[in-house]
């Protein structure tokens, strides 16, 4: 029977949890700014507010 | 739409460790080291996934000059050299209890590395060329010669004499697993494809916004 390596496990988890979720967040924080600066231009120029539904990637 | 996609892949990813560490048993040989592999194996799936979607969407846009066919390009690479990361850094980690080291130039080992070089080399082309459009053409280039590493890469382990196993589940034919470890396996590759999705989708959104800032 092989030892376990418990810590390994976790090693290789925790490294993927941090890695996903810095990731998510990026992208999160990334597209506020940019609608906020769309948001803000749209204003700037009296041009009408698109829906979000419109929006596709 | 974002949110439920961002639930769906989020209660996938909660089985997928309930499938991992609750109802998958110890592995006889390699004790519970071996549970690595239910995030090793779906995350090199990810990156086999992105980068063939790279593919794809890189002849769509040379053939048809589609904005958004390279928004996808550029958003797929990404998240597949982040999967690539992790594949390697995962595997890294299983390595070293199970086989002694954290590292070797094994064939695999090494054009796994290739191929997240070039794919790393991709996202550093478009963002060293200013011109668009020029960033676009070259890097659909690079994506469909790139693209050639994935049968290299995976058909490595049959090719030449490594250390690396080849593929359990990956493979023609059926699994000589037991089903409860291929089950766990597979539910897994279907959280990591929903994850892929949900990045991919929101990452090419983040693209469309800043075309549309510079513009």
């Amino acid at each position: 029977m092989t030892a376990d390596n418990w810590s390994f496990v976790f090693a290789a988890y925790g490294l993927a949890v941090v890695v996903i979720v810095t990731y998510w967040r990026f992208l999160v924080r990334r597209e506020r700014e940019l609608s906020e600066g769309d948001t803000l231009r749209r204003h700037g120029s009296g041009m009408p507010e698109p829906q979000a539904e419109q929006r596709s990637p | 739409m974002k949110r439920l996609l961002g639930a769906v892949t989020v209660v996938g990813l909660v089985v997928g460790l309930v499938m991992a560490f609750g109802i998958a048993p110890r592995e006889a040989t390699q004790g519970n080291v071996q549970r690595i592999m239910y995030l090793h194996v779906p995350s090199v799936w990810v990156a086999y996934l992105a980068f063939a979607v790279v593919l794809v969407a890189s002849i769509a846009y040379l053939a048809r000059r589609s904005e958004g066919a390279d928004r996808l390009a550029h958003a797929s690479a990404e998240v597949g050299v982040l999967f690539t990361g992790l594949t390697i850094a995962t595997g890294s980690i299983w390595g070293k209890p199970t086989w002694g080291t954290w590292w070797t130039w094994d064939a695999r080992l090494t054009t796994v590395s290739i191929l997240f070089v070039m794919y790393l080399g991709y996202l550093l082309l478009r963002g060293m060329i200013d011109d668009r459009e020029r960033g676009a053409r070259f890097a659909a280039v690079l994506g469909i010669v790139a693209a050639f590493n994935i049968p290299l890469v995976h058909f490595s382990v049959y090719w030449w004499r490594t250390l690396h196993q080849p593929p359990s589940l990956m493979k023609p034919g059926p699994s000589t697993m037991p089903g409860v470890i291929v089950a766990a396996l597979l539910v897994n590759f279907a959280a990591f494809t929903l994850l892929y999705v949900y990045f991919v989708t929101r990452r090419a959104r983040v693209l469309r916004l800043e075309a549309e800032a510079e513009a």
